[in-house]
């Protein structure tokens, strides 16, 4: 899976889980201050990725992630094993 | 007897009496010290021939502008300036009562015990009754435990026994201070407590002791209650049939009826009916209201509310806040509910909620709807910061601790509800289908996603759980037995529970429920037939808890990972090891990462205002500090260090042993 194909992929569930439109997400916009998702709402993005992306990840990690940028780096590291 | 001199002073300094043979002075008793008193019936009064503190300055000891209707007065006294009659009252050795309207005893005086409190159900059914020495576990056993006529009837009965024996009259104890007070009516007050300006008292037991002295403050009112040394009530507080345990704080015209509190509680501003507080039930703010509860542990946030009254059979709803819940500003619960241990409530809930079995959840509201999501409170700091704070605010300085408190986060109690939790939500997970966004779960709604992740938190605290205590024990042991047969064989739990996996919390008490049982059958059989025996009985519980734990965890892990622990083999010990070190760190991590946000972007909104970003970060370090400087951010860095030192001197332990 190609970067770009992560990218979309991580901003269609991002915009599914936080009701946004595609087109309103940019990779440099923090998930809390730009796009509103409280500590409850990580938690189901996370497990909504997890769905999307078909695997499971390590949760500290993916708490750690801040940015939609982030979230596809963090994908991209798990997928192409980078 | 007094002679015909001193009756002669007395009279010329304003003091009088019917019938001067019934008045007793002691032998070194100044009579000049008695300046317009009204003796009436028998009154006799010790030395007064020192002086005692008020106010800042030291006054002569006596009686002054006072009527005393029979009354036995101790040494080293000063009774002063009293609006009307101080009456059936024995005052102990050095008490100072000053500026008091009236302080009034009557003979058959219960001074609180025995008035009956409707607590939990503001419509009656689980009455319970004010003693000096009700403790939270007895006042649950009485209010809770009702599944049982002959149980309920004979440990009233028990009760009601030592009520009437606590009935002796009243008295005031010795260095007890009274001054700037109202009305006090037929109020036992112990010694060494100060009552300072209260409004009214009336029908009531102020316990105290030198160790921590009761303080009773400005402007209070209170009818038909129990108050518990160190607590202190203060501020305009009213209370109408209320128990208030040891070191509980009360005032800033917070109001309380039909309601307990037990040890280290704290109410200001708000309202309670009906509520069963248990020990470190917290509530500060103004328009919080508690309402036909059982709580413990718990903090109530700014304008928390629930119902207890559909407008159909009356207020008879209630509900349950396991240990430790919290619950958000202006959060609604609709009751009756009932929410599991540590669990975090936001939002307005118009559902019954019944979720015992998802401790340690956020519940909150989306759209109207209420949701959950399990487990999410493991890894909250907030969970860790409540789990060390409560053993260090633990204020009580009387010397018998009456509340019998186990502060244990994780527990018995609390790992088997993830138990069964983690069950559910697997059992969920396996059956929703994938078009299905939400699963209902006692009135709640859990996102299908959230099904498999909940269980993962559940599993995760679990596995450190129990790998945490088999390896704590091992630990013990291999450094008294390097003989690692003999170690093991000694892992046998010394306790034999039949039912090690259910487990019952006894407002702070986390009991096995079978001792619970056995409880009720020797109230029930007479075996045990005294409130005193009933404490001894409480007593033997908190003292065997590490053995009945130890029982469950020995269990839980035999059902958990298929092991027998009299037979573990090295392998199945470094594995344990490496199962604590995986789930510890993991969780460890994650608390670690919540505490980091808590010094992230968002938590800068307002600071530096009109400043440029640098000033900004200045400003919000200097206010906040940094992720880098913080106590508890620094306290859990360390402690993810000491999970790998922990993990690598187990291995070398078992690795070395014979």
């Amino acid at each position: 899976m190609t970067r770009q194909e992560i990218a979309e992929r991580v901003i269609k569930t991002t915009a599914r889980e936080l009701h946004l439109n595609t087109s309103d997400i940019k990779e440099s916009d923090n998930f809390a201050m730009e796009l509103g998702a409280d500590s409850l709402k990580s938690i189901e993005l996370v497990a909504a990725f997890e769905e999307d992306f078909d695997l499971s990840v390590n949760e500290e990690e993916a708490l750690q992630v801040q940015s939609v940028g982030g979230a596809i780096d963090f994908f991209d590291s798990i997928i192409n094993k980078k | 007897m007094l002679n015909q001199s001193q009756i002669s002073a007395l009279i010329q300094q304003g003091c009088n009496s019917s019938d001067w043979s019934n008045v007793i002075l002691a032998e070194q008793c100044e009579p000049d010290r008695f300046r317009n008193v009204t003796f009436i019936g028998n009154v006799s009064v010790g030395n007064n021939n020192g002086t005692i503190q008020s106010d800042g300055i030291d006054l002569p000891c006596g009686i002054y502008n006072a009527t005393l209707a029979n009354c036995t007065v101790g040494n080293g006294v000063r009774i002063s300036n009293i609006g009307s009659v101080v009456s059936n009252c024995t005052i102990n050795d050095n008490v100072l009562i000053e500026n008091v309207a009236s302080l009034v005893g009557e003979t058959n005086a219960s001074c609180g015990n025995g008035v009956e409190l409707d607590v939990v159900n503001e419509g009656g059914g689980r009455g319970t009754l004010l003693i000096n020495q009700m403790t939270s576990q007895t006042a649950y056993l009485q209010a809770l435990v009702r599944h049982n006529m002959a149980f309920t009837k004979n440990l009233s009965a028990l009760i009601e026994r030592k009520a009437k024996d606590n009935c002796l009259g009243t008295s005031i104890g010795e260095n007890a201070r009274i001054v700037h007070c109202g009305a006090i009516k037929n109020v036992n007050i112990g010694p060494f407590a100060t009552i300072h300006g209260s409004q009214n008292l009336e029908n009531g037991t102020i316990l105290s002791c030198p160790e921590h002295p009761t303080e009773v403050g400005e402007a209070v009112f209170a009818k038909s209650f129990i108050i518990s040394e160190g607590a202190k009530i203060d501020s305009g507080a009213i209370l109408d049939k209320v128990f208030v345990g040891q070191a509980v704080k009360l005032g800033k015209q917070f109001s309380a009826e039909n309601s307990m509190f037990f040890a280290n509680c704290e109410g200001f501003h708000g309202e309670a009916v009906s509520l069963f507080a248990g020990p470190f039930t917290v509530t500060h703010h103004k328009s919080t209201l508690l309402i036909a509860g059982l709580f413990s542990f718990f903090n109530a946030g700014s304008g928390s509310n629930q119902s207890n009254h559909m407008y159909k059979l009356g207020p008879v709803h209630q509900g349950v806040f396991e240990r430790g819940c919290k619950t958000g500003s202006f959060s609604y619960v609709l009751l009756e509910s009932h929410i599991g241990a540590f669990s975090v409530v936001i939002g307005k809930h118009f559902t019954n909620i019944n979720a015992p079995n998802l401790p340690f959840s956020y519940i909150h509201e989306e759209d109207g709807a209420s949701k959950v999501i399990p487990g999410m409170n493991l890894f909250s700091v907030g969970t860790v910061r409540d789990g060390e704070k409560w053993p260090k605010r633990d204020n009580r300085k009387s010397l018998i601790k009456k509340d019998l408190i186990i502060f244990d986060v994780f527990s018995p109690y609390t790992v088997e509800k993830m138990l069964l939790g983690r069950n559910e939500l697997i059992a969920l997970s396996e059956s929703t289908p994938k078009e299905k966004a939400f699963v209902n779960y006692g009135g709640l709604q859990i996102n299908r996603l959230l099904l498999r992740k909940g269980a993962k938190y559940y599993a995760m605290a679990i596995a450190r759980y129990l790998n945490d205590k088999v390896c704590s024990r091992l630990s013990e042991l291999l450094e008294q037995e390097n003989d690692w047969e003999k170690t093991t064989a000694s892992l046998k739990p010394q306790s034999q529970l039949q039912r090690t996996n259910e487990w019952t919390d006894i407002s702070g008490l986390l009991v096995p429920r079978e001792k619970l049982a056995e409880l009720e059958e020797k109230v029930v059989s007479g075996s045990i037939s005294s409130f005193d025996e009933l404490l001894n009985e409480l007593q033997s519980f908190y003292d065997g808890y590490k053995d009945y734990e130890w029982q469950y965890v020995y269990e839980a892990f035999r059902k958990e990972y298929q092991i027998e622990l009299e037979s573990i083999t090295k392998e199945q010990a470094l594995k344990s090891i490496d199962e604590w070190q995986k789930a510890a760190n993991s969780l460890h991590s994650m608390i670690l990462e919540d505490s980091k946000r808590e010094f992230g972007n968002f938590a800068k909104i307002g600071y530096g205002i009109d400043q440029p970003e640098e000033e900004t970060d200045h400003e919000f370090a200097s206010v906040r500090g940094s992720a880098e400087t913080n106590g508890v951010v620094q306290k859990i860095s360390k402690e993810l260090i000491e999970i790998q030192e922990r993990y690598q001197q187990f291995t070398n332990l078992v690795i070395t042993n014979k």
